[in-house]
């Protein structure tokens, strides 16, 4: 079970924006994309994502665990994604946040769960709180926690560290990381910094 | 500068307020008031037909609005809702009340295949439920919701947040209408309230279309309240100021019974978070499709294109987004067949039933038009030295001033345009009688300044204060002064929003009627209220002349407002 | 056009001689003084013949007497009369009217109030030339004496018409009028009061079902007029089921009921102008084949007038105007039916020869063919009852 990429290229009408792509990326394993500006890294995420903006499009394949997700909306991909901001729902609390993307099922299950991931996330009693009073790290945490609750069957990350301190940087990148190694995620992650890709893992230029 | 500038607006503005509650305190009219036949049932049809029109507009807008939300058909609204709020309402019901009643258009088409020689007996126009009314207010006010809503979407901090935020609700696995039900409606929906209670409020309270095409026996009250207003019977006045009193009291009321029941909805936020839309929904296709499309693409058919769902979002995105566009095309179409009517009536001097073209047409209402400008002159004047005021008045404040003092602008122009305006109409007539401004050009000034700059304030000063500081932090760093920051950096940039804000401030002067009527004493004749004395009267074609006139320099406004105001620098 | 443009000069050179009152002098002196004056001239807006009318009278005293003369247009008398109550309260002096075209309770409440300037009409020079024998009521309105405080300007007479092609037998009285909406369910109706029409055609059924007529020239009081009342509601209780929309709602306006009319949704209207249906169908308005006619034992008829506020700026101009306006000319054409068919409030008998000939003129279509003797207006009085208990009887749907 991975994700799979066949011959994937995006288009803006009859110019290709980067090269056909063949790529298997294995459970629990984190591909790093780099290339300079422009050269497609978000489209690629975007295509793989299936939500590329107008006038773009994508050819070629994408297959994750199996399934084939040509005509599959974005929303039913199971792809997580983090992005450059932590982009948290301003108007909802922490805990709603974290509520968003769990799946459907009994109150009390979702709260046992919500509970679980803010102790993980060692915020207790701030699921009350507004998004906005929490500190940057905390913020990332719990958008990473957002995001994994959802139970995505993979995650594209787009440059999402690139917006921390330095010193805040690796310890989140770390928790990343762990968290999507020990649930066997197949991850893309879109960076400029070297430093971003993790020990052996694979790197790919576009 | 900037307060004295205020104070402009403020003044008259506050001084009304103060006569218009002076009239609490005459006993005389309650009395009067409570033992009025028409009082219950009349504030009953005013209320209803308020919140019915108000809910309609607003989910009708909110339909259309997130139906072509970033779709190819999106830049396009602006001019158009622009060009439908240059219909003035009055002009609007006489169109309609055309299309719909027992003699109008329809009953003659219709008696084309039944050969009806008279009007049928259709309750169609003056309806004791208030359903044409209600019909020609939804159509009036769907498209200023409409601009309100694509003004705040358009605005670039909202653009960029929701794009992030609903990227990310997307990979959690939220559907378009998920992500409008609990991502964008709640964040928007707090700078709806004002907007909505202005709508409400005018529908529960309009004058002029209520004669036009309302109810008659009863009457909604607010023209039971006009009529008694404008009596030469003391007492009636007294009723009048007592009735303008309680309406308003009723309607806020209501409003805020509303508010409350929203607000305690809102406040069990569960349904906010119910985990997502799509998620379980497709189950995985299984390897058979997958090695079905390896084959295919073995063979070499390659080239088939990966979903994107930038706008529309699948079959069921596909489906909201024709919702909305058939929804929009209806409201549209309306406006196209009221305005045609009013062409053709314009020319039409005897027209009997059931004939679908005139018997007579002639240039004769034109001709009197063209004969004598001075009203559309005066009412030009008028709008473009009120909405210039207004907006040097804005600026200047919101320059000078800190974010925190807007509430109370904000809070006074929401009240000017809250209030109904028959209470607001009274105090004012009342406060320039003393100050000795009726019948005087600097009395029809201020009274016009009044809503125009309320309307100016609401629409202009959250786009102004969201101006990202950055700009400025940057300007300041390049050495730039403040007068060469704003007319180099800051009013391009906003272009957009300073334009809107002035064609409807020019729309919304352009409109008055109650000014000239009585703090001018008619002394300083605009065009409405030439339009409406001669609705008074019978003479058809002259006045749908006059409506059709009502509709053009704002129309032009509209347009202009949306040409200029297009952003050379965005690339969404 | 009729008159010609020198006919016009030469009546203005006899204009003094015919009225020959005693106060030529102090005449002489007061349009001396009018002379370079605003007058305001506050006067009902809705039908663009009587605007043009105005705004010729307008281009006349400015160039004979040097007054400049604004048409203030406005929907409903009752608002000036609210305007300058409330002027004389805070102690405007400069009013903002001027002249305002005026009858009826408005009268009487301007009056009862002293908010008029006066007495001033009777001393006119061309009010010499009224008829105040054959039309008393040229000096009571609505049975209150005007005591020289306005200046009688025109005549009126409730008036019915219809499209001769539609009715047959036009009705002549309440009676057949109820007769004729049963026969032609949903064709009939009247203004909701206060649309004055609409209280005149209920003065109209009051009128005609009460014998004893004596009650209306004397103010009446509530418990008096709910016991006279009683047959007028009992008829419209009757009529009600087949009027218009089943008498649930009623037209706001006297031009909305003859616009339906015009449209064929309603087979008779009404008008306080005889003349108002002949003009209609020379404006082409209404068809050729219009009829008006009025009941045969009478409809009310009055007059109605121009009256000076007692805070008006320019008194002498505005008193210049109304002298103008009862000048054989300004009648003549106000007169004309294809000018506006105002009938003249003058006895032409009283007229030079070649000034009478000015009011002859070959019946138009849409003329009224059998004139219903006048009936003088009930009481100021009745007005606000007649309006407040129609209003709980049929307020209500």
């Amino acid at each position: 079970m991975s994700l799979v990429l066949e011959k994937l290229s995006v288009y803006l009408g009859d110019s290709r924006i980067f090269e056909p792509l063949s790529l298997t990326v294995a459970q629990g394993e984190i591909v790093t994309v780099m290339g300079a500006s422009g050269s497609g890294k978000t489209s690629l995420l975007s295509a793989v994502a299936g939500d590329l903006p107008e006038p773009l499009y994508a050819v070629g394949l994408v297959i994750l665990q199996g399934r084939d997700l040509t005509r599959i909306p974005p929303e039913s991909r199971r792809i997580g994604r983090l992005f450059q901001d932590d982009l948290l729902f301003p108007h909802l609390t922490v805990g709603e946040n974290l509520l968003f993307g769990m799946a459907r099922g009994p109150k009390i299950e979702r709260q046992a769960m919500l509970k679980m991931a803010l102790q993980h996330l060692e915020l207790e009693g701030f699921e009350n709180r507004e998004p906005h009073t929490l500190s940057g790290g905390q913020r990332s945490r719990v958008a990473l926690m957002r995001a994994l609750l959802a139970k995505p069957d993979a995650m594209l990350l787009d440059e999402p560290f690139s917006k921390l301190d330095k010193t805040l940087r690796s310890t989140i990148r770390e928790y990343t990381y762990s968290h999507l190694q020990e649930r066997n995620i197949p991850t893309l992650l879109v960076t400029h910094d070297p430093e971003d890709v993790p020990t052996g893992g694979r790197v790919i230029y576009v | 500068m900037a307060l004295p500038l205020m104070l402009l607006f403020v003044f008259p503005l506050i001084a009304s307020f103060f006569f218009a509650a002076r009239s609490i305190f005459d006993l005389a009219g309650w009395a009067a008031l409570f033992i009025h036949p028409q009082l219950w049932s009349g504030l009953q049809l005013s209320l209803i037909t308020g919140l019915v029109s108000a809910s309609l507009s607003v989910l009708a807008a909110l339909l259309i609005v997130s139906g072509l939300y970033q779709t190819k058909w999106w830049p396009r609204i602006p001019s158009q809702v622009g060009a439908m709020l240059a219909v003035p309402h009055l002009a609007m019901a006489i169109g309609l009340a055309f299309l719909i009643m027992p003699s109008g258009f329809i009953a003659r088409g219709v008696a084309m295949f039944t050969g009806w020689q008279t009007p049928p007996n259709w309750i169609s126009t003056h309806d004791p439920y208030g359903l044409a009314l209600v019909a020609s207010l939804v159509i009036k006010e769907t498209p200023f919701l409409m601009w309100i809503l694509v003004s705040i979407l358009n605005r670039e901090d909202v653009q960029r947040n929701f794009a992030g935020q609903r990227a990310a609700a997307v990979s959690l696995g939220h559907d378009m209408k998920s992500i409008w039900l609990r991502i964008f409606l709640p964040q928007i929906l707090p700078k709806l309230i004002w907007p909505l209670l202005v709508v409400f409020t005018y529908a529960a309270t309009v004058v002029d279309m209520a004669l036009v095409i309302g109810p008659t026996q009863p009457p909604p009250f607010a023209t039971i309240v006009w009529a008694d207003i404008n009596d030469a019977d003391i007492l009636y006045n007294a009723r009048g100021a007592a009735g303008a009193v309680f309406l308003s009291l009723a309607v806020a009321g209501v409003a805020v019974l509303v508010w409350g029941l929203v607000k305690a909805f809102a406040m069990k936020r569960e349904w906010l978070m119910t985990g997502p839309t799509a998620r379980d929904i497709i189950r995985p296709s299984g390897p058979f499709s997958t090695s079905w499309r390896r084959a295919e693409l073995l063979r070499g058919v390659h080239n088939f294109t990966l979903l994107h769902t930038s706008g529309e979002g699948g079959p069921k995105g596909r489906m909201r987004s024709l919702l909305a566009r058939f929804l929009f095309s209806k409201v549209l179409l309306l406006y196209l067949l009221v305005t045609a009517t009013l062409i053709l009536l314009s020319f039409a001097i005897l027209w009997p039933f059931p004939q679908l073209w005139p018997q007579t047409l002639s240039m004769a209402a034109w001709l009197r038009v063209w004969s004598n400008p001075s009203a559309l002159i005066t009412s030009l004047l008028v709008a473009g030295a009120t909405t210039a005021t207004a907006i040097a008045i804005i600026i200047a404040w919101l320059e000078s001033q800190p974010q925190r003092r807007d509430k109370l602008i904000l809070l006074l122009s929401a009240s000017a345009l809250g209030l109904p305006a028959i209470l607001l109409t009274l105090g004012q007539y009342r406060a320039f009688l003393l100050l000795n401004l009726t019948g005087t050009a600097t009395g029809l000034f201020l009274a016009h300044l009044i809503p125009v700059t309320a309307y100016m304030f609401i629409v202009l000063a959250a786009p102004y204060r969201s101006f990202d500081p950055r700009w400025r932090a940057s300007a300041s760093g390049l050495l730039c002064s403040v007068p060469k920051f704003l007319w180099t950096i800051k009013f391009p940039l906003l272009k957009a929003p300073l334009l809107a804000a002035s064609a409807i401030g020019f729309a919304v002067s352009f409109g008055q009627y109650v000014p000239a009527q009585l703090i001018a004493a008619g002394r300083y004749s605009t065009l409405p209220m030439e339009a409406v004395t001669l609705t008074s009267g019978t003479n058809r074609p002259l006045t749908a002349a006059f409506a059709l006139l009502l509709m053009a320099p704002p129309l032009l406004a509209f347009i202009a407002a949306a040409h200029f105001g297009k952003s050379r620098w965005s690339t969404a | 056009m009729i008159i010609t443009r020198r006919a016009l000069l030469k009546l203005t050179a006899f204009a003094p001689f015919i009225a020959g009152s005693a106060k030529a002098a102090d005449w002489s002196v007061l349009t001396a003084e009018a002379k370079g004056q605003e007058v305001f001239f506050n006067a009902w807006a809705g039908a663009d013949n009587i605007n043009a009318y105005i705004a010729w009278a307008g281009e006349q005293v400015k160039t004979r007497y040097g007054v400049t003369l604004n048409h203030v247009k406005i929907t409903d008398t009752a608002e000036v009369v609210k305007r300058v109550r409330d002027e004389v309260k805070v102690g405007k002096k400069d009013g903002s009217v001027d002249l305002v075209w005026i009858n009826g309770e408005n009268f009487h409440a301007m009056k009862t109030e002293k908010l008029l300037f006066g007495p001033f009409a009777e001393t006119l020079p061309n009010f010499a030339l009224v008829d105040t024998k054959g039309k008393p009521t040229t000096q009571h309105d609505f049975t209150e004496a005007t005591e020289g405080l306005e200046s009688p300007w025109g005549m009126a007479q409730f008036t019915f018409f219809g499209d001769g092609a539609k009715i047959s037998a036009p009705p002549k009285s309440m009676i057949e009028l109820a007769a004729f909406a049963k026969a032609n369910p949903g064709r009939v109706t009247y203004p909701a009061p206060p649309d004055f029409h609409g209280t005149t055609f209920l003065k109209q059924v009051l009128i005609e079902v009460t014998p004893d007529r004596s009650v209306f020239a004397k103010p009446i009081d509530a418990a008096a007029f709910a016991e006279l009342a009683k047959p007028c509601l009992a008829f419209l209780d009757e009529i009600r089921p087949v009027l218009w929309r089943e008498g649930k709602q009623y037209p706001k306006s006297q031009s909305e009921v003859t616009q339906m009319v015009a449209d064929g949704e309603l087979l008779i209207g009404l008008t306080f102008n005889p003349n108002e249906p002949a003009n209609l169908v020379a404006a082409g308005t209404l068809p050729k084949s219009t009829i008006a006619w009025q009941h045969a034992g009478g409809t009310i008829g009055n007059t109605h007038f121009v009256a000076i506020p007692s805070n008006a700026k320019a008194k002498a101009g505005a008193q210049v105007v109304a002298n103008f306006l009862l000048s054989a000319e300004a009648q003549a054409r106000k007169n004309d039916l294809k000018i506006w068919g105002d009938p003249t409030v003058l006895d032409v008998t009283k007229l030079s020869a070649e000034d009478a000939k000015l009011f002859t003129a070959a019946p138009a279509p849409g003329s009224v063919s059998i004139p219903g003797p006048a009936i003088l207006e009930p009481h100021a009085s009745f007005v606000a009852l007649i309006e407040s208990t129609w209003l709980s009887h049929f307020g209500n749907g």
